[in-house]
């Protein structure tokens, strides 16, 4: 690859040595001074999370009031929640990478645990994926999230070779590279479907899919696995166009089916399988160019449901219109590009895949939220990170962008500065 | 690790650079190019119109007194869909509502099964405490189902008055008949409306600045020529007509201004009131009582129609008699005839060419000899008037009917005038056959509405300018500007002034010494012409007579201020004998006597009437015998003791009545009048003037006579105002209307 062969040139010499070595513990010096955290990644974190905190405020207020009498009971919590996160974020940042190393596949295994165990909750709108803490409401599968990119990484760092190149020679030794992931994603996939939360098994399997990538996985995989993909898509697709007037009549077709219907037609029921997308929709388009004005929104004022949580960036969109909405993109593409900027000049390829895979998965769920909220994609519940009301998985994202920088701080050119 | 950093680019690419991208130009499609077309959607679900009423212009006379105003209301709805929504209780609801505005419980219920509806009336233009009380009971129950709409409601403050004219709305405050139908645009105004922002539930957005009125615009007034008096007149007149006389078809009149064709009054009885438009008498609900489903519905919509329905110009009807005044006028102008021709009639006409059997008859069998001009209008001579038409000759006649608007609606701005019925021009003016010029000549043969009828007379008396008839005087809109205003102009001059002049001198002399006597009026120089004629389509088809008897008068002749025209359809041949002269000119007599002074017209008496005038009894108490006696004298009263103590101590009638003159005073000296509570009133009718005044003084009553002279020779009693066998106090002034009699004949 042409990016591959001109970055090695850049002069990143002492990581070509690494990439050669087998045995990368090796390398760990167990006391070695650290170097400073990037700052530009943690600049972008909060920035994003301080617009994200306020924009709860501006997004809530109006349900808040209604339902609680209270127009800042969701602002508060949310605020607290992110005081806490940066708090854990930065202790995160302390941590040595080697540490989190260790403690990886225990973390798949606690992960496994919770949510194995979360299906004996007392279920929530008919499912199992909460934990009541009493003073909020917890998710295992945001850990589990965390728990497949840091084992996936410590496996594809042992096993990754295998998978480099499949090959009819070496076909038995790929397939038993390849069984400890099938088996832990199987198992967390499992689990999730289980309670049922597929969006976030979704998720999973394109994290996991991203660590792989990242980790080496044998490129014809990839393609054929995307390719794979692509004409399911186009085959979903064309049975929803051709059947989508009789589903929006009768309201017949499955739950998912019928997603991919109003993604395609959400006019076709307008009060019914359309109804979010088309607020959604409207609440975007008012926005125009310069939008509504903070605080202006009127999508807000219970037309469009979810604004605080998975809708939040349409009010965001109605109140700052295409100008600000721009702006939030870019420091999410600017977040984004530095997460894998910090992968490739990691110390470590545990420490590449990590930041790949965190990074991965940030990006995963803006791209996935903005999609749904813009009817790019189909309907499906996905939170837009450091936005999205949810204090715990707030908590969990800050912590994850500890981990980031807590590579940052062994990347060679950072210890050299 | 080299493939690492690879393909971490590679992930940074699509993940921070290609997706980025896409969502982008998905946000640029949405936001920036879609956003007109989800903007305008997102507007129309978060909006909420309010319409701000404007409220329904006055009409009033041409004196400033309204006759139909606006005055807010409030309409309850349900909405079923919010009871649905927030589960609220129907029937709890529906027991309420019933008990605050007494409509039926399980009809409300029923309205609130349909769940998918929004916005149900359940009782219209409620006011004051009932809309406090159920506005009480929306929010002590914090109800979403239940609401209050502004609405107006129209009140007629006098009630019956011009109703045929005026007419009403309906629920929506569209005007339904009258003039509330033809200057319903004028009237209604444009609502306004005010959009505010609203949440899901529909009430106000909080926080919200976005607000945007739009000013309703209430509606015009409109001052009517009406004059409420005059219309008060007439209808009072024309009701205790239709009571003497049993006017089965119906009754109209009209007053109308000659000099600028606006109508003063026009009644069509029944009246009913414009509060209540959909009420019957309660004779037609007795009559209808009888009927069931269909049958009533139809029987009651036909009552209605004919309560609602304007006589004076919508119902058509062969003026006979009447029409000779424009006879008259056209052979005057063309010089055929002067106030010196003479007719002969001798009962009969034969030789008119076309007609075939019968000759032409005159109403009096006898004929009526040899006549001047003025004589044979008198006498209303049809041989004459045939005679003098066959000189005018069709085509002139015809042109001449056109010129008088005869043809065409005469524009009047009211609705539902019909159109006249006449001979086609080519049947008309076919030589050889003169009877429909014959006929026509006088009055027959045609239909027209009395208001035409009217019209034309008018001109004829005015000078001979015809004027459009109009009804508003001016439209002004809510800010006092003059929208519209009637600048009365002559649209043609018909008839010279001179010809004018001697029609009304005819005329004149036709109340005066001729065949409408009975429309006399003391005082003033009342002219007119009487009209009684058969509706031949239906005596022809049914065998049945039925009289149409009208009388058309103007005054003062030397100078028409005032035309009235009284129609009474259909009267009871029990009534006496049927005539325009002796039923609808007395009517005409009496609305001319009150509503010439009315007008400022002073009265001239000659001296034969100033000794008729009414007199003021003087007030007597604490005279002497000889004090009081001289003053009843000097009144032109006599007297009559009762008692014997020094000084007056009470009288009969009571000072300041009105009596007839010579009329014997009671002076009680010593004592008092006698306290019997009630007297039965003694039949008078048919009865001379002296003959009922002894009848009166017998009983202890007084009299006062309207209509014809006392002292003409065929005077008699036609109507008294209190009922023979009806009781009355002691000492009571008992009017009778003299009418005279002594020329019977359907002229």
């Amino acid at each position: 690859m042409k990016g591959e062969g001109s970055l090695a040139k850049m002069g990143y010499a002492r990581a070509r040595r690494l990439s050669r070595d087998r045995a990368e513990e090796e390398v760990f010096a167990p006391m070695e001074r650290r170097g400073h955290i990037d700052l530009q990644f943690l600049l972008l974190v909060l920035l994003l999370l301080t617009a994200g905190v306020f924009m709860v405020l501006s997004a809530s207020s109006a349900s808040a009031y209604y339902e609680l009498g209270k127009p800042a009971h969701y602002f508060t919590r949310q605020f607290a929640f992110a005081a806490a996160g940066a708090a854990a974020m930065v202790l995160v940042s302390r941590v040595r990478v080697e540490t989190m190393r260790r403690g990886s596949m225990w973390l798949l295994a606690l992960s496994v645990a919770l949510l194995a165990l979360v299906l004996f909750a007392k279920p929530i709108n008919g499912a199992r994926r909460w934990f009541d803490l009493g003073f909020t409401t917890a998710q295992p599968s945001e850990i589990a999230k965390l728990g497949i990119i840091m084992s996936f990484s410590v496996m594809m760092c042992k096993y990754g070779e295998s998978l480099r190149k499949l090959k009819k020679s070496s076909w038995k030794s790929f397939v038993s590279a390849a069984a400890p992931f099938a088996g832990a994603l199987g198992v967390t996939v499992a689990l999730l479907l289980r309670e049922p939360h597929n969006s976030a098994a979704v998720i999973i399997v394109a994290i996991a899919a991203v660590v792989m990538f990242a980790g080496g996985l044998d490129m014809k995989l990839c393609v054929a696995a995307v390719a794979a993909a692509v004409i399911a898509a186009g085959f979903l697709i064309s049975r929803a166009e051709s059947s989508y007037a009789e589903i929006a009549a009768t309201g017949g077709g499955d739950y998912a089916f019928r997603r991919i219907v109003f993604w395609l037609h959400p006019e076709a029921d307008p009060s019914g399988g359309g109804y979010q997308t088309l607020q959604s929709l409207y609440a975007i388009g008012s926005g125009g160019l310069t939008g509504l004005g903070l605080g202006q929104s009127r999508q807000k004022y219970l037309y469009l449901p979810e604004e605080h949580n998975d809708y939040i960036f349409a009010i965001f969109c109605e109140e700052f219109g295409f100008i600000g909405a721009a702006l939030i993109l870019a420091l999410f593409a600017l977040l984004i590009i530095r997460g894998f900027w910090i992968a490739m000049h990691a110390r470590r390829k545990f420490d590449a895949l990590v930041a790949s895979g965190i990074t991965g998965m940030l990006a995963i769920q803006v791209f996935l939220n903005i999609s749904v909220v813009t009817n790019l994609l189909p309907c499906t519940g996905i939170s837009l990170p450091f936005f999205s009301y949810g204090g715990s998985a707030l908590v969990v994202q800050l912590a994850e962008m500890g981990i980031i920088l807590s590579i940052s701080r062994d990347m060679p050119i950072t210890r050299a500065g | 690790m080299g493939a690492v950093i690879g393909r971490s680019f590679i992930l940074l690419l699509i993940c921070g650079v290609a997706a980025f991208l896409t969502l982008g130009w998905k946000l640029f499609d949405v936001q920036v190019r879609r956003h007109g077309e989800l903007e305008a959607k997102a507007i129309e679900q978060q909006t909420r119109e309010s319409v701000v009423k404007a409220s329904r212009g006055t009409i009033y006379d041409v004196n400033g007194k309204a006759l139909a105003v606006s005055a807010t209301a409030e309409t309850v709805y349900i909405d079923p869909y919010m009871l649905k929504l927030n589960g609220e209780d129907a029937a709890s609801i529906s027991s309420a509502l019933s008990e605050l505005l007494g409509e039926d419980r399980e009809a409300i219920l029923a309205k609130f099964a349909n769940t998918e509806q929004r916005g149900l009336p359940v009782k219209r233009k409620i006011e004051g405490e009932e809309a406090a009380a159920v506005r009480q009971y929306i929010s002590d129950n914090k109800l979403t189902s239940v609401y209050l709409s502004e609405d107006s409601k129209r009140y007629y403050p006098q009630s019956s008055l011009a109703s045929s004219v005026i007419g009403f709305v309906g629920t929506d405050n569209y005007g339904l008949e009258g003039l509330e139908a033809k200057y319903d645009d004028y009237l209604t105004g444009t609502d306004g409306r005010v959009v505010r922002l609203k949440n899901v539930a529909g009430t106000d957005m909080l926080f919200s600045d976005y607000e945007n009125y739009f000013d309703a615009e209430n509606g015009c007034d409109i001052a009517l020529t009406i004059d409420s008096t005059i219309q008060y007149y007439l209808e009072k007149h024309l009701k205790q007509a239709t009571i003497d006389f049993g006017a089965e078809g119906g009754a109209a009149a009209i007053a109308m201004n000659p000099k600028t064709g606006e109508i003063l009054g026009m009644a069509s009885l029944g009246n009913y009131d414009l509060n209540a438009p959909f009420d019957v008498s309660d004779e037609i609900t007795e009559a209808l009582a009888g009927l069931e489903g269909e049958e009533y519905s139809a029987a009651l919509l036909a009552a209605r129609q004919r309560q609602w329905r304007n006589k004076a110009i919508s119902d058509t009807y062969e003026p006979g008699s009447v029409f000779k005044i424009i006879t008259l006028a056209m052979a005057l102008e063309e010089g055929l005839v002067d106030e010196s021709s003479t007719f002969d009639c001798g009962g009969e006409l034969h030789g008119v060419p076309g007609r075939t059997g019968a000759p032409y008859h005159c109403w009096k069998a006898e004929g009526h000899g040899n006549q001047t001009l003025s004589e044979a209008v008198q006498n209303s001579c049809n041989i004459a008037f045939i005679k003098i038409g066959l000189s005018i000759g069709a085509e002139k006649f015809y042109k001449y009917i056109e010129a008088f608007g005869f043809f065409d609606r005469t524009g009047v701005d009211l609705s539902g005038e019909s159109e006249s019925i006449w001979w086609s021009p080519e049947v008309f003016t076919e030589p050889g056959n003169k009877t429909q010029l014959a006929s026509a000549s006088f009055g027959q043969t045609f239909n027209i509405t009395p208001l035409q009828l009217i019209t034309a007379v008018s001109a004829v008396v005015n000078g001979g300018n015809m004027y459009t008839p109009h009804i508003v005087k001016r439209v002004t809109d809510a800010d006092g500007n003059i929208v519209k205003n009637a600048e009365p102009s002559p649209v043609r001059q018909v008839v010279s002034e001179e010809t004018s002049a001697v029609v009304r001198k005819i005329l004149e002399n036709v109340v005066s010494e001729g065949t409408g006597r009975n429309a006399y009026v003391k005082g003033y120089r009342v002219g007119g012409k009487t009209g009684t004629t058969t509706d031949t389509v239906k005596e022809a088809a049914e065998g049945v007579k039925e009289y149409k008897v009208s009388f058309c008068g103007a005054a003062p002749m030397d100078d028409p201020r005032l035309v009235v025209l009284v129609l009474l359809d259909n009267p009871s041949p029990s009534a006496g004998y049927i005539s325009g002269g002796n039923m609808a000119a007395p009517v005409v007599g009496k609305i001319m006597s009150e509503a010439l002074p009315y007008l400022g017209v002073i009265p001239q008496y000659t001296e034969e009437e100033a000794k008729q005038l009414d007199v003021s009894v003087p007030k007597l108490g604490g005279k002497t015998t000889d004090e009081a006696a001289a003053a009843l004298d000097k009144a032109g009263l006599s007297c009559q003791t009762v008692g014997d103590g020094e000084t007056v101590t009470d009288q009969l009638p009571a000072p300041n009545a009105a009596v007839s003159p010579g009329t014997k005073v009671i002076i009680y000296m010593g004592g008092k009048r006698p306290d019997e509570a009630e007297i039965t009133v003694p039949a008078l009718v048919g009865l001379s003037y002296g003959e009922a005044k002894r009848a009166l003084e017998n009983a202890g009553l007084f009299i006062r006579s309207t209509g014809v002279s006392a002292a003409a020779s065929g005077a008699s009693v036609s109507v008294q105002s209190v009922p023979a066998g009806g009781m009355t106090a002691v000492g009571a002034v008992i009017e009778v209307t003299l009418i005279d009699k002594s020329i019977q004949g359907q002229y």
